[in-house]
């Protein structure tokens, strides 16, 4: 790690500090995760998003990818594991 | 030794629309990257959809028939699961907190059952990926290490993959649609897990080579570490993929993109009221309702969609006789056309209606088995099917001259037979079936043969 | 102001401005003044062609939408389909989006032209909008100093008058910060009430999607473009459109209660908390009652809000890995950016996860408490924006002298309330804005505040 992100961490943990020297007296509370409150919102199983909107959408999909082979794949690194044999 | 062995099964769940968007779930029909949208390949600012209610209720259905007891009541989260691998599109995988816990199934206890979602498919050793598979609701099953043995293991899987078949929600093992991360530990060594295995064959097979390769090791006092390994289906071999020092860290939180789930203990009831019944129970079940062998049973019950024809042929003629023809025939012809018993489209009275013919005496057995793959492939009245095939029984006068032409036209298998060769009787039963065309009991032409011949020599 | 929102959308309908003639003096100005500020970052090049068949509509007398010919600048935070959206990060400099995010889905619905993507802080790290992989954006009404951020460059857009509405995102004061230090007009709805679906995220509990603009009636009516539910999020508010024009018809503020605190003084610069007195001396003038309100613990929301905002914002980088598209984000990203990563992979660590990361929804659910203690006694809470001036651009800070800017913000953000800025008055030239508070929804009376004081200038 060089020494700016050595700098960095240092200033990524300063306001955890703070953070906790300031909420020391502040007693146990329930979390809150979400600003709203709400449960088991769901959606029905049905009917699949039209095929010329993803066909749009992989096209797109395909133009962004920094590699593709000519089958639409997604081209990444080959795994580690699968070589050091 | 001391084997302990236990599972983390992922099984698909079948729903059309993928579990947090509404890209179709045929992921094996269509060309990569196809079936995929902003939300299953993790573009930038990409949010999920609600969850799959389909899901939800398929993962619940699955958890009451293994046994558990599901988690009414209480905040399920939807966690991330934060990991860095090719085929997660967001870096994290979506799983829930257990919505159910102790189960068993075959003296495996269940530990807890999960909802998650697939990732893509990637392909480790071309370096490729593709996000068809992404985000297809999964249902994850955790197993105590119950197990001793890789058949053990096997067997418990098998049946693992019926119970699940039997609920109709599930896709088939088949097509990979079922995963399994199975750990092993021996006495003496760290516990190993291994994953990359996508069926129950590969469950098996790395799991014999896991109790070689440790058991090697221990012997040449070596250790056995605690890592994850990668099973190779190709070579049947595990590989290491990472050693796992201390427990990974997946930094789990709850995702702020989807509200949590309560169960509420009157959906779960509605659930339960309309699940099918288990196939172990209802194997149980037909043994003593209908006074059938355990074998049959066991046979009919492997498929939900079997166990239910079976029922419906079983009220209208002799359970006992319907059952040896399901255990024998029926599935016979099923397996030689590549037949599940969810794709056959006769009717249950055609086949009690052949059933009938066969107890009548109308038709052979043989016969009978001829009337039934073809009513498999095209249904139709069995009647009707007879005609067609030709298969009118033989007039007794008509046999007869067969048999006397057989014999004279083959001397020399009738000497055979009367030197003591009992198995030029079927040599003979063969001709005699193929110039009556099959339409005679084999039985019944084997019984007159050997009178015949006794008769003539004596 | 030359000339109000409503005046300008009724001169294009009526077809004595067109749409185009809107769209081509919106280009030109970016042209002439832009360079310097360096509000823009993406111009969407079919924005001229968009206006022109807005004008088809109007000329053959169709019913045309509720935004017809307006420019309407795009946070790059904001998916776009076709443009770049590049959160202002080498990560994504080269992303073109393939989708719309919901909020433009509804802007185009309404005859809205996206004329461009605005500059923002990287990832909406940041309260100054200085770091941008762009380069810092200049402050049009302080020219030197900075314009406050994240949405800097749709704050700076707007105060230069380049086009007439932008959205921002707020996660923790990033659309009110930098329109109190531009002077302008801006609003974070409630937590829930704007669709968040293709918004990149920040904090995903805590970010909104809202307007800036010259005066109220342009983020009224941007708001009620965007607010409403969508079937395609989960995480909403139940609330199918949103209309408060009728509601803020009225200039005087009778029977309305305005909670003050005397917190917001300890945490401000006196000479604001001068002018923000003055203005809610005003609110008295005009009708409304004043009520002390307690807000002991408002300042422990700062840091509590870092914490939340690193951890979450951690997980929703980890789809950067560089694979799909664009690069690895720890690879090119700015310090802020990697800073908040790397605090986020700390405090989320399962050790750690009670001590930190749990121990601060805690502090969240208090400052939530208290707030809504405080809006059962009052309608809207009237304040400072920002503790302190803007400083000039390229003055070094530490991380924690530039969290101190959102000490006022984010409680709002925690607790998912929507909060409403409108200028108050300048100090040596340099704007200063009134933020008000109001509660889950309380859109309408916060608007109807800010309506009510813009009537008095």
């Amino acid at each position: 790690m060089d020494g700016r992100e050595e700098e960095i961490r240092r200033g990524a943990e300063e306001i955890i500090a703070s953070f906790v020297k300031a909420t020391e007296k502040i007693p146990a509370l329930t979390e809150t995760y979400y600003s709203l409150e709400a449960y088991n919102v769901v959606r029905p199983d049905g009917e699949p998003s039209p095929e010329e909107e993803r066909a749009t959408f992989r096209s797109r999909f395909i133009s962004l990818m920094p590699k593709a082979d000519e089958m639409g794949n997604l081209k990444v690194e080959v795994a580690r594991w699968s070589k050091e044999r | 030794m001391n084997i302990k062995i236990g599972f983390e099964i992922h099984q698909q769940i079948a729903t059309r629309r993928k579990m947090y968007c509404n890209c179709p779930t045929n992921y094996q029909e269509v060309p990569p990257n196809t079936n995929v949208c902003p939300i299953c390949t993790g573009m930038p600012g990409a949010k999920p959809l609600p969850p799959n209610e389909k899901a939800v209720a398929a993962a619940v259905e699955i958890a009451l028939m293994l046994g558990c007891e599901i988690v009414t009541g209480q905040t399920i989260y939807i966690q991330r699961k934060h990991y860095d691998y090719p085929d997660l599109p967001s870096g994290y995988q979506r799983t829930s907190l257990p919505i159910a816990r102790g189960g068993e199934l075959q003296g495996v206890r269940i530990r807890e059952i999960h909802l998650e979602e697939d990732p893509g498919q990637y392909d480790p050793t071309a370096g490729t990926v593709d996000y068809n598979r992404s985000g297809i609701p999964l249902v994850e099953i955790v197993t105590e290490p119950d197990m001793k043995s890789p058949e053990e293991a096997r067997k418990f899987l098998r049946t693992l993959v019926r119970v699940l078949e039997y609920t109709g929600k599930v896709r088939p093992e088949a097509g990979g649609a079922m995963r399994a991360d199975v750990n092993i530990s021996l006495e003496g060594g760290g516990r190993v897990e291994v994953k990359n295995i996508n069926s129950v064959k590969g469950a098996y097979r790395a799991l014999k080579f896991e109790i070689i390769r440790q058991k090697e090791r221990l012997k040449k006092g070596l250790t056995v570490e605690r890592e994850t390994r990668a099973f190779i289906e190709s070579q049947m071999v595990t590989v290491p993929m990472r050693t796992k020092e201390t427990e990974e860290d997946y930094r789990y939180i709850p995702d702020p993109d989807i509200f949590p789930l309560i169960l509420e203990e009157s959906w779960v009831k509605e659930i339960r009221e309309k699940m099918a019944e288990p196939p172990h129970l209802r194997q149980r079940r037909l043994t003593e309702r209908y006074k059938i062998s355990a074998a049959e049973a066991e046979v009919i019950v492997s498929e939900r969609e079997m166990a239910d024809l079976y029922e419906a042929v079983a009220s209208e003629i002799d359970p006992k006789l319907a059952a040896s023809w399901f255990k024998t025939k029926l599935k016979k012809v099923l397996n030689y056309m590549k037949l599940r018993a969810a794709d056959v489209k006769f009717e249950p009275a055609q086949l009690v209606a052949l059933l009938r013919m066969v107890e009548e005496k109308r038709v052979t057995p043989e016969q009978g088995e001829l009337i039934l793959r073809e009513l498999a492939r095209n249904p139709a009245d069995p009647e009707k099917i007879m005609q067609k095939l030709g298969l009118t029984p033989i007039k007794p006068t008509e046999l007869a001259a067969a048999i006397d032409r057989v014999i004279t036209e083959n001397p020399k298998a009738v000497e055979d037979y009367l030197a003591g060769k009992k198995e030029a009787i079927n040599f003979l039963t063969g001709k005699v079936l193929a110039l009556t065309h099959r339409r005679a009991d084999p039985r019944e032409i084997a019984k007159l043969l050997i009178a015949k011949i006794k008769k003539s020599d004596n | 102001m030359v000339q109000g929102t409503l005046e300008k959308l009724a001169k294009i309908r009526r077809g004595e401005l067109s749409a185009i003639e809107n769209v081509s003096s919106s280009l030109e100005l970016i042209k002439k003044l832009d360079r310097k500020i360096n509000s823009f970052i993406e111009i969407n090049p079919n924005a001229l062609m968009e206006a022109e068949a807005v004008d088809r509509k109007i000329k053959k007398g169709e019913s045309v939408g509720k935004l017809a010919g307006l420019t309407i600048g795009i946070k790059s935070n904001i998916n776009v389909a076709g443009l770049r959206t590049t959160c202002a990060s080498r990560t994504l400099q080269d992303y073109i989006s393939p989708y719309d995010a919901e909020v433009v889905k509804r802007i185009r619905a309404e005859d809205g032209i996206i004329i461009g993507m605005t500059n923002m802080d990287e990832f909406a790290c940041g309260s100054s909008g200085e770091s941008s992989a762009f380069g810092p954006t200049d402050n049009p009404a302080a020219p030197g100093h900075i314009p406050g951020g994240s949405s800097s460059g749709s704050a700076a857009a707007i105060a230069a008058g380049l086009c007439d509405i932008c959205l921002g995102s707020d996660t923790g004061g990033s659309i009110r910060n930098p329109a109190s230090h531009c002077g302008i007009v801006g609003l974070k709805p409630t937590y829930g009430l704007v669709p968040r679906q293709g918004l990149i995220d920040l904090g995903m509990s805590l970010d909104q999607i809202g307007p800036l603009s010259a005066d109220v009636s342009g983020t009224v009516v941007m708001l009620e473009t965007i607010a409403g539910r969508s079937d395609n999020e989960c995480i909403m508010l139940n609330v199918d459109k949103l209309n408060c024009s009728e509601k803020i018809q009225d200039c005087d503020l009778k029977g309305l209660r305005v909670g003050v605190s005397k917190k917001f003084s300890e945490l401000t610069d006196p000479r604001i908390m001068d002018v923000i007195d003055r203005e809610i001396e005003k609110l008295h003038d005009l009708g409304a009652e004043i009520v002390a309100v307690d807000l002991p613990n408002l300042e422990l929301g700062l840091s509590a809000y870092y914490l939340i905002v690193s951890v979450e914002f951690f997980s929703g980088t980890r789809k950067f890995d560089g694979r799909k598209y664009g690069k690895k984000i720890e690879d090119v990203c700015g310090e802020e950016v990697l800073r908040r990563i790397l605090r986020g992979r700390y405090i989320s660590q399962k050790e750690y996860r009670g001590k930190f990361y749990q121990r601060a929804l805690q502090v969240r659910t208090l400052i939530k408490r208290e707030l809504m203690a405080a809006f059962e006694k009052v309608d809207v809470i009237a304040g400072p924006t920002v503790p302190k001036l803007p400083h000039r651009i390229g003055t070094k800070l530490t991380p924690m002298e530039m969290y101190a800017y959102d000490y006022l913000t984010v409680p709002a953000n925690l607790a998912g309330i929507c909060a409403g800025v409108i200028k108050a008055g300048e100090i040596n030239g340099i704007p200063v804005g009134l933020q008000l508070q109001g509660r889950v929804l309380g859109e309408a009376e916060v608007l109807r505040v800010m309506k009510a004081l813009e009537a008095t200038e």
